[in-house]
């Protein structure tokens, strides 16, 4: 059985010419010489030599392409490959022990919920060194709605080397800790600002490189995927296209190089049946991008955070809150306790809840 | 389209492929939609000769008639109809997944797709013991959740990692990857890729969507192309391997805000059952493992029919990690 030409990774115009040439399959081409088939098919000299290599190396290796590989060594590797902590633990354990690295997550929520915050206590708590359970990673941020605060950082940066020096027990951990400091924290953060879609779309197709120079990198936060493919888009089936291959460019990039994909996206209102509700923005087919989602909302002065979608663990709704030290879980039940702390954060980000949607779609 | 090349079959030699070039020629079509006494002497070639090429030409791209008694006698012997350890979704199949069929879960985000495909793939290799591929285009595969559904049905340790050895999982992202992953089946890597055991049984691409719609649209004509060879392939790896193939879907809304499968109408021929999952609304209680199927498609069973079932009956949902021993770590306590 012989594979055609056709399905071959080759651009349209050549797989034209060599149809209409009469070689339908890998077999057809294979004993050519470039010089030979350029003169057959009518295609320059490069693309013949292209069109060969393509087609045999598929004959010579068979699946080299194609990793494969039973659920048994993919369990391991998962395991090996661990989770990012949020700091709050009842997140933490909604995901089952934190965002696990390898794979897309999608945060969605309302302005001001705490998107950006959540995306900064990750850029920071991918770096906690392995000693004290963390993945001692670095992290590239792509800011797309220049939201980024750098003095937001360094706070939540300074709490989570305080946290970890309280910690540190044996010799290990404290030789960990002289390099764990606010300074490292910062410079292994790798912040890209885009501007607009095709700025994001230009870097994702960098980024692969981009990882493979540092391979230390365990996460990529894209804040906010949402913003620039928002505006700018007359025809909404060309940017459904565009975000499709997006999604998947991502998740080749999570599995390939080992690092978490987190995209934050806005909300939107949607009716039907005569009834408004908030849903993620971007559209319906948009939803299957991610590998797992989690919606943050307020109800009432609280915070909630919902797993929505996510194939390996229960949709469960936990509370959480911001605080000046950053993302974490709520001490108490007590709501005049988490207004307290909410009125003595830094504020810089928090915007009063806004029970009404964004806008346009 | 087949050109006249020489070894195409005994009897064409050079000679006669130039004879009959010189007269425009150059195709099996052209040779045996023309008159052949004409083309003899046209191209002044011997009529016998020509006579014998084009009937070997004929049968060589004829295809054999076969008896239905042969077919059904085939078809009792080698059909074999998997169970998908669901209840509910048997009955809606008929009592499974029929090999040498196609069948298809269309459904919107976080519908349960990916945890019926896990479900499907942990009976298998659990319980009936057979291989499964499963082709993940989405990065929707917990290797993670996969055991936890493997715990559910055996608590021995050894027939865990058995049943999980038996699942071979294939990670591609684009159409030509899958293209090469289905090609590979074909040939001669069926054997060697379940070298695990046994020749797989089902094939499970989640999703095929994921892959193919954003090459599908606007002025790209060659989405369609490839749309349609992953079909066939597909198909012909059902009926050649006798394995049954089952794919996710999307869905899109139509014009009255209704699901429907995605794709559209040239892919909605290609599965032979069609399931639409959808998620139990009920006020105040959005977050459950409930689940409506409703069969959209079948040539067995009255379409329209509908089953609610639980996602988690194929194993409770993880509640407790391993513990981490030894030195604290983060996120294990209370900050």
């Amino acid at each position: 059985m012989q594979r055609a030409i056709s399905s071959f990774a080759l651009a349209p115009a050549v797989k034209v010419k060599l149809i209409n040439a009469g070689f339908h399959s890998a077999a057809d081409v294979c004993d050519l010489q470039p010089l030979h088939l350029s003169k057959e098919a009518g295609i320059s000299q490069e693309e013949a030599e292209e069109v060969l290599q393509a087609t045999r190396c598929e004959s010579n290796q068979g699946r080299a392409g194609v990793s494969r590989l039973t659920a048994l060594e993919l369990l391991e590797r998962e395991q090996a490959l661990g989770s990012i902590v949020t700091f709050c633990s009842a997140l933490d354990s909604a995901l089952g022990g934190g965002l696990p690295v390898g794979k897309t997550s999608e945060i969605c929520g309302v302005p001001g919920v705490g998107k950006t915050q959540l995306c900064i206590q990750l850029a920071v708590d991918v770096q906690i060194p392995v000693c004290f359970g963390g993945l001692g990673g670095q992290v590239v941020y792509i800011d797309t709605e220049g939201s980024f605060l750098v003095q937001r950082a360094v706070d939540v940066a300074r709490a989570a080397v305080e946290h970890c020096s309280l910690l540190a027990e044996d010799a290990e951990q404290q030789e960990a800790l002289k390099e764990f400091t606010v300074e490292t924290i910062l410079s292994n953060l790798f912040l890209f600002r885009c501007h607009d879609y095709v700025e994001l779309l230009a870097e994702a197709c960098l980024l692969p490189n981009f990882l493979a120079q540092h391979p230390e990198v365990r996460l990529v936060v894209i804040d906010s995927i949402a913003c620039p493919f928002r505006r700018d888009f007359e025809d909404l089936s060309h940017r459904t296209r565009l975000l499709n291959g997006l999604a998947q460019q991502l998740i080749q990039m999570a599995t390939q190089h080992s690092v978490a994909v987190v995209l934050t996206n806005q909300m939107t209102t949607k009716i039907a049946n005569c009834q408004s509700k908030l849903v993620p923005a971007l559209g319906e087919s948009w939803g299957h991008a991610a590998t797992q989602r989690i919606i943050l909302h307020w109800e009432g002065q609280r915070r909630l955070a919902s797993l929505f979608k996510s194939p390996t663990h229960r949709e469960v709704t936990v509370p959480y809150q911001i605080t000046g030290q950053g993302f974490r879980d709520v001490v108490l039940s007590y709501p005049w306790k988490t207004r307290a702390d909410f009125a003595i954060s830094s504020g810089s980000a928090c915007k009063r809840p806004r029970m009404e949607g964004g806008g346009r779609t | 389209m087949v050109f006249l090349r020489e070894g195409l079959c005994p009897g064409l030699s050079e000679e006669l492929v130039h004879a009959l070039r010189t007269k425009d020629i150059r195709t099996v079509e052209d040779l045996i939609s023309s008159d052949t006494e004409e083309i003899a002497q046209k191209c002044c070639v011997s009529y016998k000769a020509l006579v014998a090429v084009r009937r070997v030409l004929l049968a060589q791209h004829a295809a054999f008639p076969v008896s239905g008694a042969d077919l059904y006698d085939d078809l009792l012997s080698s059909t074999a109809i998997l169970s998908t350890g669901n209840a509910s979704l048997d009955k809606l199949l008929d009592s499974g997944l029929y090999t040498g069929e196609l069948t298809e879960l269309v459904g919107a985000p976080g519908s349960g797709k990916t945890q019926v495909c896990f479900g499907v793939a942990a009976n298998l290799s659990c319980e009936l013991k057979q291989s499964v591929l499963y082709i993940d285009s989405s990065g929707g595969l917990s290797a993670t959740r996969l055991l936890q559904m493997v715990k559910a049905k055996t608590s021995n340790m050894e027939e865990q990692m058995e049943a999980l050895q038996r699942i071979q999982v294939s990670q591609v992202f684009d159409v030509f990857s899958l293209l090469e992953c289905l090609h590979s089946l074909k040939g001669g890597g069926f054997q060697q890729a379940s070298s695990g055991g046994g020749t797989p049984k089902v094939i499970i691409v989640d999703s095929i969507t994921a892959v193919l719609s954003h090459i599908l649209g606007g002025k790209q004509t060659e989405g369609m192309s490839l749309m349609m060879q992953v079909a066939g392939e597909l198909r012909t790896i059902a009926k050649d391997l006798n394995v049954a193939v089952l794919v996710t879907n999307h869905v899109t809304r139509d014009s009255n805000g209704l699901p429907k499968a995605g794709l559209g109408l040239s892919w909605s021929h290609v599965p032979r059952t069609r399931i639409l999952l959808q998620r139990v609304e009920k006020p105040g209680c959005t977050q459950s493992g409930l689940r409506t199927a409703t069969l959209i498609k079948s040539s067995r069973q009255p379409c329209y029919l509908t089953q609610e079932f639980d996602l988690s009956s194929w194993g409770e949902a993880l509640d407790e990690l391993p513990g981490s021993s030894g030195k604290r770590k983060l996120g294990d306590d209370d900050l």
